[in-house]
């Protein structure tokens, strides 16, 4: 079976007849089982998968009209997205054993579409990684070279979609956790603006910055996805009422950008010279095709990390004390108060990483240390949205590498979390500015892995994001 | 002079009111009161993975129409943060609340003490939600969680430390309770719940500027609590200060049964709520309009319509604090006083029958059988002196109670109520009373005058009740001054 790497083209098939969509399940649970060292999925609804293929052939054979949007596309979906009657578990052993009462909005408009979801991927427990390593199911192994990670948080996400297992991954972004496996990936990954795509359903790791996010072979098959899940929802009052517009009908670029880079991103230490070089080049190569693309100065970058760290792990500190031991999920079996039940429970249920994560963000609100910290980050917050606002009134674009790296080893980054979070540089403004960013695959790096580049627009400018992404996709 | 009478009380309150909402404050569960166990409890209420608050208009406009009542300024813009602790009846692990800017802010509270009202300052009022229930004495072995009351709105306003006694505290939770009925936003039942206090209490020399050290007594929830928790904790404030010791920063917690106070925490150990703005919900902003809009729909309060009646309609203190008590029965006076001459009647007969009969058969003014009509008519009866106000309420308002359509004039005249004015059948019964006692008429025309009050009730007796008083005693004064 040929590989599919774009909706339209699967859609018309299964249309013409010259593929059922039973087959298509099947060819991909084949894929998943083949890649089961990849330790993508963390569970696989292969009953259901199958038997919502069969009804999606019957339909399209006696109501083909009927049919919805995402009619035939099998989705996978980040283990912290909740899908009723399912498990889902943020990869952490805190919530052994739960099944969700409900779906995320996200996860429910693409299902009403005729989305097939095919499993639930592996990730960085709660969100809180970049390699995909802190999982309680063990790494995710990146498919182009499985010494190495797949990025993340939303690793399995990823690697769903480039080994070939799904055709779109709906995975989230609070820092870059989309875009920055899709780069190590070498596949699309989208983060919207904040509040275009509701947040109920989703497991929160920082509220002000989760969103959900989207990974997929091509620019085309974000569109769509994204065009179905947008819009306001009753259910997370900070989901935008702004219009959503038709995204796949509007991704003709037309015109020349004007877009900017930092000389302090593209010249920072941390950047390996050969994605420097491949940035630089394709700077080149849209200066010669008319467009305008300026060095800016930006002086805040080195602010962006600590203010990240210190607001996330705030909010995470305080979204995750629902998890408690008390009304779901795992309880230790040795306690035997009140007291002990919380201790050991959130002892024994988070990893590491969570529970650094957890002390951080309540030390930094701690009574004494607020100003300091929560409150000054918050400040830095706001200086850095309304200077990228600003940007956004002369510019287009902002474009910058999506990593300073290409993907690391499995185990290279697990003795320094310092080290792992300065490699969220260039991906956390746009979470900061609730603005959308784009994954772009620019080439190969380094061992021959993927390099992406990574394309930011205004607050709800995704059809420009979205139209000019095709365009990169069309030079390179 | 006691060591007790040095001192001067201090006390600041915490009020919790829980509103009457169809839905809680951040999810569309019932808030019923007195429901099965955990049968209240969507996986919002239960904090499940994933789920998100969202705000009640009905919270938000009954914080402003509080706050408007009271005159705070109401926020514009105002913002719900997290409060953070953990305990088994608060799933979210944290409590939202306002900290930093509440809806309203400033405003004041008149309580009506025995000698008129006095003005107590509003701090600010704040939206927040209820915790669940943990109940510790039911089971040997367990608590008990019911989380029904998670997620219930709740208004906390916050005072000035302007009280100074346990009476002015108690005046002041009744003023409150009538406040928030009057806005129909509580039922203000402190039996239920629905209001409770935290108290701050501090002591301090008479005549000194400087607060005392305050202590938080919590776990009030009933005006006698409150009194005793403040008397005895006064008292142990000063015996303190007096024996040499210093009153230290904490917070108590008041034993019904031994009532006395306890320390819950110290200040060293206070917990640390690590409040932050609420990431998931945006800042409520309520604009001109709506605000204008809210402030239409308030009802005549209870210190405009105290003023009305004792300025406007010349009614006592005491009468208007009756009548003020509750919202529909003032505003039932009110529109039975419209149209009439005979207001003092009217008042009279809200005060000493209709409100009797309300609470005597349990009953609110809604349900109560006269009409407007006949209530004013029968007013005006007793107002015009064609039933005396003694016949008018023993016989007349039994015989309307059972139901009677027609007018109480009719009624009364059925029933022969009306005053007897036909003069010479009232001197008739004038002679026949004071032949029936020559010995008081004898001891009267002796000089012994206050007898007149006995041979009125005497001719009452004899007219069953339907002679003219006036006329009757003018009568029995010509009688007995000139004809003997």
């Amino acid at each position: 079976m040929p590989k599919y790497t774009s909706i339209s083209t699967l859609q018309a098939d299964l249309r013409a007849g010259k593929i059922t969509c039973t087959e298509l399940v099947t060819y991909y649970l084949n894929q998943i089982a083949q890649h089961k060292n990849l330790n993508a999925y963390v569970e696989v609804f292969a009953e259901e998968a199958l038997a919502q293929a069969a009804r999606t052939d019957q339909m399209l054979k006696e109501n083909p009209e009927r049919v919805g949007s995402l009619f035939g596309v099998v989705v996978s979906i980040k283990d912290v997205l909740a899908y009723k009657d399912h498990k889902v578990s943020a990869a952490s052993k805190i919530l052994e054993g739960y099944t969700s009462l409900f779906s995320a909005t996200a996860v429910e408009r693409i299902v009403a579409e005729g989305a097939i979801i095919i499993g639930r991927t592996n990730c960085d427990q709660f969100g809180m990684g970049s390699t995909n390593e802190n999982s309680v199911y063990g790494p995710t192994r990146n498919a182009l070279d499985p010494e190495r990670v797949p990025g993340g948080s939303s690793g399995g996400a990823a690697v769903s979609v480039q080994a070939d297992t799904c055709l779109v991954a709906l995975g989230t972004d609070t820092g870059g956790s989309v875009r920055q496996p899709a780069a190590f990936c070498g596949i699309v990954g989208m983060k919207p603006s904040y509040g275009r795509i509701s947040r109920h359903g989703l497991l929160a790791y920082a509220s002000s910055f989760d969103q959900v996010g989207i990974l997929a072979n091509s620019v085309e098959d974000v569109a769509l996805t994204l065009e179905v899940m947008a819009g306001s929802d009753a259910y997370d009052s900070t989901s935008s009422t702004t219009a959503v517009p038709k995204y796949i009908k509007q991704l003709s670029f037309g015109r020349k950008a004007k877009i900017c880079y930092f000389s302090t991103a593209i010249n920072h230490p941390s950047l390996s010279p050969d994605i420097k070089a491949q940035t630089e080049n394709l700077f080149d190569r849209l200066r010669k095709d008319g467009h305008e693309v300026q060095a800016l100065d930006f002086d805040l970058l080195e602010y962006i990390i600590p203010a990240y760290y210190v607001l996330t792990t705030a909010e995470a500190s305080s979204n995750l004390s629902r998890y408690d031991g008390i009304r779901f999920g795992y309880r230790s079996d040795d306690a035997t108060n009140l007291m002990e039940t919380y201790k050991k429970s959130r002892t024994e249920g988070f990893s590491t990483e969570v529970k650094r994560r957890i002390m951080l963000g309540t030390f930094v609100l701690s009574a004494g240390f607020y100003d300091a910290y929560y409150s000054k980050a918050q400040k830095v917050r706001r200086l850095i949205r309304e200077k990228t606002l600003d940007i956004f009134r002369e510019y287009d674009f902002i474009l910058m590498p999506a990593a300073p790296s290409v993907a690391w080893k499995v185990g290279e980054m697990s003795d320094d979390p310092v080290a792992m979070y300065l490699a969220d540089i260039y991906t956390v403004q746009a979470n900061m500015a609730g603005i959308p960013a784009i994954n772009i695959p620019l080439g190969k790096g380094k061992d021959d892995m993927p390099v992406g580049i990574q394309v930011m627009a205004g607050i709800f400018k995704e059809n420009e994001l979205l139209a000019f992404s095709k365009l990169l996709c069309g030079i390179l | 002079m006691s060591i007790y009478d040095k001192y001067e009380t201090i006390i600041g309150l915490e009020v919790h009111v829980q509103l009457s909402t169809k839905s809680k404050a951040f999810c569309s569960d019932a808030t019923t009161f007195g429901a099965s166990p955990n049968s209240q409890v969507s996986i919002i209420s239960l904090a499940h993975p994933g789920t998100l608050p969202r705000t009640n208009k009905t919270h938000i406009h009954s914080a402003a129409k509080l706050g408007l009542a009271l005159g705070c300024k109401i926020s514009p813009e105002s913002r719900f943060d997290r409060k953070n602790y953990f305990y088994a009846d608060l799933p979210k692990g944290y409590q939202i609340t306002q900290d930093r800017m509440p809806i309203c802010v400033g405003g004041s509270l008149d309580i009506l003490l025995k000698d008129g009202f006095r003005n107590i300052g509003i701090h600010h009022i704040h939206m927040e939600e209820d915790a669940g229930k943990s109940i510790h004495d039911v089971d040997p072995k367990y608590s008990l969680v019911d989380l029904n009351r998670a997620g219930v709105p709740l208004l906390e306003v916050v005072t000035e430390p302007d009280l100074r006694s346990a009476e002015e505290v108690d005046a002041f939770m009744t003023a409150m309770r009538q406040m928030v009925r009057y806005l129909d936003i509580s039922d203000g039942n402190m039996e239920e719940g629905s209001m409770r206090c935290d108290v701050n209490i501090s002591v301090r020399l008479k005549g000194t500027e400087k607060l005392g050290e305050r202590c938080e007594v919590k776990n009030v929830n009933s005006m006698k609590f409150a009194r005793r928790a403040i008397d005895f904790e006064v008292k142990r404030q000063i015996d303190l200060l007096e024996s040499g010791g210093r009153v230290l920063q904490q917070t108590l917690n008041f034993d019904p049964v031994s009532g006395t106070t306890s320390p819950l925490r110290s200040k060293e150990n206070a917990h640390d709520y690590r409040y932050f703005p609420e990431p998931d919900l945006p800042p409520v902003v309520l604009d001109e309009n709506v605000i204008r809009e809210l402030k239409a729909t308030l009802p005549a309060l209870p210190k405009s319509l105290y003023q009305q009646f004792v300025h406007e309609f010349k009614l006592s203190h005491d009468d208007a604090v009756i009548l003020i008590e509750d919202r529909d029965f003032a505003l039932y006076f009110l529109g039975n006083t419209q149209q009439s001459k005979s207001v003092k009647a009217t008042a009279n007969l809200f005060i000493n029958k209709i409100r009797p009969w309300l609470s005597e058969h349990k009953k609110s003014i809604a349900d109560f059988p006269m009409s407007d009509k006949q209530i004013q008519n029968f007013a005006k009866l007793i107002e015009a002196e064609k039933v005396t106000a003694s016949i008018a309420y023993s016989k007349l308002f039994p015989a309307m109670m059972e139901g009677k359509k027609e007018l109480p004039s009719e009624v009364a005249e059925q029933l022969g109520l009306l005053k007897n004015t036909d003069s010479s059948e009232l001197e008739a019964l004038v002679d026949a009373c004071l032949a029936a006692n020559p010995k008081e008429v004898k001891a009267y025309q002796n000089g012994k005058k206050k007898l007149m009050g006995f041979f009125m009730g005497e001719l009452m007796k004899m007219s069953r009740g339907t002679a003219d008083p006036k006329m009757g005693g003018k009568l029995l004064r010509e009688k007995l001054d000139i004809r003997y």
